[in-house]
């Protein structure tokens, strides 16, 4: 630890001492030491499992510490329940967001803390007139009357914001909230968290994207496998010196080939038309039109809901289609089922891990035998080999990095980027021809990415076509070698990667145009 | 369809209520089956709707904290046996009494299952109506057997007195000795004019010769809709059926809010079983409840989660049933106003653009017309079927709409948050 900020006066806004944590079998934290000075922006950073959600679940008293002290504004405290930390004016924006779809934005931001009278009817209106004076302080436009469910995911963050803010929270922790943002609108977020500063809050910022970090940071704690490393500004360290302080090595690169694409046409989508899951709306998917070559990385750029999930179901087959074609190494897929499909060669990185890529109470080993039940080296007749299947499973563990005590835990018992390497793993198991990658290092931590990207590189140069859907930018750019830009159901441009920039998608990606042509 | 969207649902029961009446209204002129929309009809489908009311309220309030309520029938079935053994000891009133405290006692067993120890909300609820059906039957050995007009399977005559109620000058109820006039019931005799005599009749039918415990059940609706829709308890009670995540997140006490919901679930379930061996009828007969719990069940969801939709449910349910008490010569007449809902529900899923389903909807419309055309007498088990067809129907064609609470069924652990 450096000891700069000893020169600041008065008390600190959170200061942790020798704070350790233990879960049956895992040491999640242990001598942590954090001082968080008042009206900043304080970085958090680590890979994945460095512990750092465990070090803030901690200080919001979603769990109690098994040693040492936690210090808020000077005063050393005890939070039993979050409930005592949000009285102490500690406010937590969760990484999965914590909100109900079907209430409205004031019911969520106004529950557990409602205005009522004295016979616990609640003043919608004074709810909704405080609300909307700091959605004002916020820059935030939307109608709280609406529900959850149609909102973005930007804005599902700002309600979040909204919740802390409302419960008088001075000290906000946000954990790992760009994860889902595009950059526009990882910018907005920071001049959001900026302007709460500049009105005397402050703001602990847990991430593992370092440019962010050194943008917009004030201050720095780095974790690394469950302990505080270091602690520094960004003036002190560059890009470099703070990866290795944190992996204690170099930042991966996602660009790099030396092969070249191959001739024939892996996949080929023409003129396809998907409708839309609401009746009579617009088409979800128009007139797209999509050449995979054999190795080579097709990326998809866009803002999350402009089609890109109606897409990879077309081609999974899982989604009806009302026109054009998809073939496959030339044979057309129209009414074989998405089983025929995988066998063929077609093999997917799902968008929510949680949602479609693992069953999460189910064993490792469960979850990478799915969707390869096929497999003639696993199975016996319609029996499972259980032995194969392990010790195929402890292979995928093994070669992918992911942490974990043995196949036999359930998958819920991961953390989320040991999760996705599960499953990157698995749909690399079966040796694709084509690869639907949708959002593959997402949640993922340095190391890991690494890896991932070693492996998609790989296959790619044995010749697997890879379609690429992502919103981290610089994956995109460094991996693709062609992007193609989707927003409303269309592709809207087609970018050569070697001159793109994330600023170029970004604007394609809202819908906008740029004069200069490619 | 757009418009009817946009309505609140308090408004949108009204419209559809309306569009209904004009149904009936129209098959009453062609076919003379004045009795399908008389105030003796209407009524008595209050009457046999009451208790299916009560179990979709039990359902949604269950539902609605997150928990599936299976066990609605045994709680059903605990209510008509403490309402039966009330009413035979002290009265119908305090047979009610007693059925609410005992259904809470089962619904608070059943919170004790599934949030305390964490057992499938289905397997849980299948349990307790299995326990109910036997411990009633236990419970009538030890109590009424042996005794005057009871036995292993039935209660002693209760005492009556749940109150009857008609409304002065609108339906010729008394004030003081004085019979005040029975205005609707002289325009719904006016039996040629289209619409009017339908509405009177349906006005009348809510407002002469009902159940006071009818009533009750009737402002149940709104006062549930209030509590849950605009106030503090409320709003915590929905959040814990959406995401209980969220709701522990801010401090919001999940389980404490479970068990309340569960108590007031199984004492709506208690009273609705109450209501059929102290209200309808005067004794506790083994096997009463006839599985009102499950069909209760349906309405929840039927009615999409909400006490207006669950009302017009069990109204659903309740006139069909209610024609074929009256006069079974009314049951052709339902088999014109089944092909003449099925067309609209047809026209809506055309304008969604669900062809297929709308082709099945017009194919049963033509089959119902058909039938009714060729047909004189309809035999009974239709009609006691026709509720539950005309709602697979209805279902299949509101399913795009229905929007249950998200987290209900879902186990949920305090400190889970994966």
């Amino acid at each position: 630890m450096s000891e700069n900020s000893e020169s600041h006066s008065g008390p600190s806004a959170v200061e942790l001492h020798g704070i350790s944590k233990s879960f049956p079998g895992v040491i999640a934290n242990y001598s942590i030491e954090l001082m968080v000075r008042p009206g900043t922006i304080h970085a958090i950073v680590g890979e994945n499992g460095a512990g750092k959600s465990t070090l803030m679940k901690t200080l919001y008293g979603m769990h109690q510490p098994d040693e040492g002290t936690i210090t808020v504004n000077g005063k050393q405290v005890q939070f039993k329940t979050p409930t005592e930390a949000i009285a102490a004016g500690i406010g937590m924006v969760h990484q999965h967001f914590m909100l109900a779809d079907n209430l409205t934005i004031i019911e969520n931001i106004i529950l557990g803390a409602e205005p009522t009278d004295n016979r616990g009817r609640i003043n919608f209106g004074a709810a909704r007139e405080r609300i909307e004076a700091l959605m004002t302080s916020l820059g935030a436009t939307f109608d709280p009357g609406t529900n959850v469910s149609e909102l973005g995911v930007g804005q599902r963050q700002r309600v979040e914001i909204l919740k802390v803010l409302y419960r008088g929270a001075k000290i906000l922790i946000l954990d790992e909230p760009t994860a889902v943002l595009v950059p526009q609108e990882v910018e907005e977020l920071f001049e959001t968290l900026q302007r709460l500063v500049l009105d005397g809050s402050t703001v602990i910022f847990i991430s593992h994207k370092l440019d962010e970090v050194l943008t917009y940071c004030d201050e720095i704690t780095v974790m690394r496998q469950g302990t505080t490393v270091a602690h520094t500004t960004p003036a002190q360290v560059d890009r470099r010196t703070l990866a290795q302080l944190m992996v204690g090595s170099d930042l991966p690169d996602p660009s790099g080939r030396e092969t070249k694409v191959g001739e024939d046409i892996r996949l080929q989508v023409s003129g396809l038309n998907v409708a839309s899951e609401i009746p009579g709306a617009k088409l979800a998917l128009q007139d797209i039109n999509i050449n995979v070559h054999s190795g080579e990385i097709v990326g998809i750029a866009g803002v999350e809901g402009n089609g890109q999930f109606e897409l990879c179901e077309a081609i999974l087959g899982l989604r009806p289609k009302l026109s054009g074609t998809i073939s496959v190494g030339g044979s057309e897929l129209s009414g074989s089922d998405t089983r025929t499909r995988r066998e063929m060669g077609l093999s997917y990185i799902a968008f929510d891990r949680h949602r479609e890529g693992l069953l999460l109470d189910s064993p490792l080993w469960e979850n990478t035998f799915l969707g390869r039940e096929e497999n003639a080296t696993l199975t016996v007749g319609p029996f499972m080999k259980n032995r194969s299947i392990e010790a195929d499973s402890r292979v995928i563990i093994e070669r992918f990095g992911v942490l974990t005590p043995s196949e036999q835990v359930p998958a819920f018992a991961l953390s989320g980027g040991n999760q996705q390497k599960l499953v990157v793993g698995r749909e690399m198991a079966s040796n694709p021809k084509i690869l639907l990658a949708a959002h593959p290092t997402r949640g993922v931590d340095v190391g890991a990415q690494s890896a991932i990207w070693d492996e998609l590189r790989n296959a790619r140069d044995r010749g697997l076509a890879v379609l690429l859907i992502s919103a981290d930018l610089e994956e995109l750019i460094g991996l693709s070698d062609r992007i193609l830009v989707m927003f409303d159901g269309h592709i809207t441009a087609e970018l050569d990667p070697v001159t793109a920039t994330p600023e170029m998608l970004g604007t394609y990606m809202t819908g906008g145009e740029i004069v200069t042509s490619l | 369809m757009k418009f009817l969207q946009t309505l609140s649902v308090a408004r949108r029961t009204i419209f559809l209520s309306l569009g209904f009446m004009l149904v009936l209204s129209v098959v009453r002129l062609i076919t003379n089956a004045n009795d399908i929309t008389s105030s003796g009809t209407i009524s008595s489908t209050m009457r046999v709707a009451t208790p299916i009311l009560l179990a979709g309220l039990a359902g949604l309030w269950a539902e609605r904290v997150g928990i599936v309520n299976i066990g609605i029938e045994g709680m059903m079935i605990i209510g008509t046996w403490f309402g039966g053994y009330g009413a035979w000891k002290w009265g119908s009133w305090a047979g009610i009494a007693l059925a609410i405290i005992a259904g809470s006692l089962v619904g608070l067993l059943h919170a004790l299952a599934t949030v305390r120890f964490n057992v499938n909300h289905v397997v849980s609820g299948i349990a307790i109506n299995i326990l109910a059906a036997g411990a009633t039957e236990y419970l009538s050995i030890i109590f009424f057997k042996g005794q005057k007009g009871g036995g292993e399977s039935q209660s002693p005559t209760g005492k009556g007195g749940y109150g009857e109620f008609d409304m002065p000058f609108l339906t010729g109820g008394r004030v003081g000795s004085w019979r005040s006039p029975d205005i609707l019931g002289w325009i719904e005799r006016k039996h040629d004019l289209p619409l009017l005599p339908d509405l009177a009749g349906f006005a009348r039918g809510l407002l002469s010769d009902v159940y006071v415990p009818t009533l009750l059940a009737i402002a149940l609706v709104p006062l549930t809709g209030y509590i849950l829709w605009r106030t503090r308890f409320g709003l915590r009670l929905r959040s814990s059926g959406e995401s209980p995540q969220a709701g522990e997140s801010l401090g919001v006490p999940i389980n404490r809010l479970r068990y309340q919901a569960m108590a007031v679930s199984g004492g709506l379930a208690g009273f609705a079983g109450a209501y059929l061996s102290c209200v309808f009828t005067s004794t506790y007969r083994q096997g009463q409840t006839g599985g009102q719990g499950y069909i209760g069940l349906a309405t929840t969801i039927f009615g999409n989660w909400n006490p207006f939709g669950v009302l017009r449910g069990a109204i659903l349910f309740g006139f069909p049933t209610a024609l074929k008490f009256r006069d079974e010569k009314n049951v052709p007449a339902l088999l014109l106003v089944v092909a003449i809902v099925l067309v609209v529900v047809a026209i809506i899923s055309f304008t969604r653009q669900k062809q297929i389903l709308a082709m099945g909807l017009l194919f049963g419309s033509a089959l119902s017309a058909t039938t009714y055309l060729l047909v004189d007498e309809v035999p009974q088990e239709f009609v006691a079927a026709t509720p539950y067809i005309v709602t697979i129907l209805v279902l299949v064609g509101a399913q795009q709409q229905l929007r249950p609470p998200a987290h209900a069924g879902a186990a949920y652990r305090a400190g889970e948050n994966h």
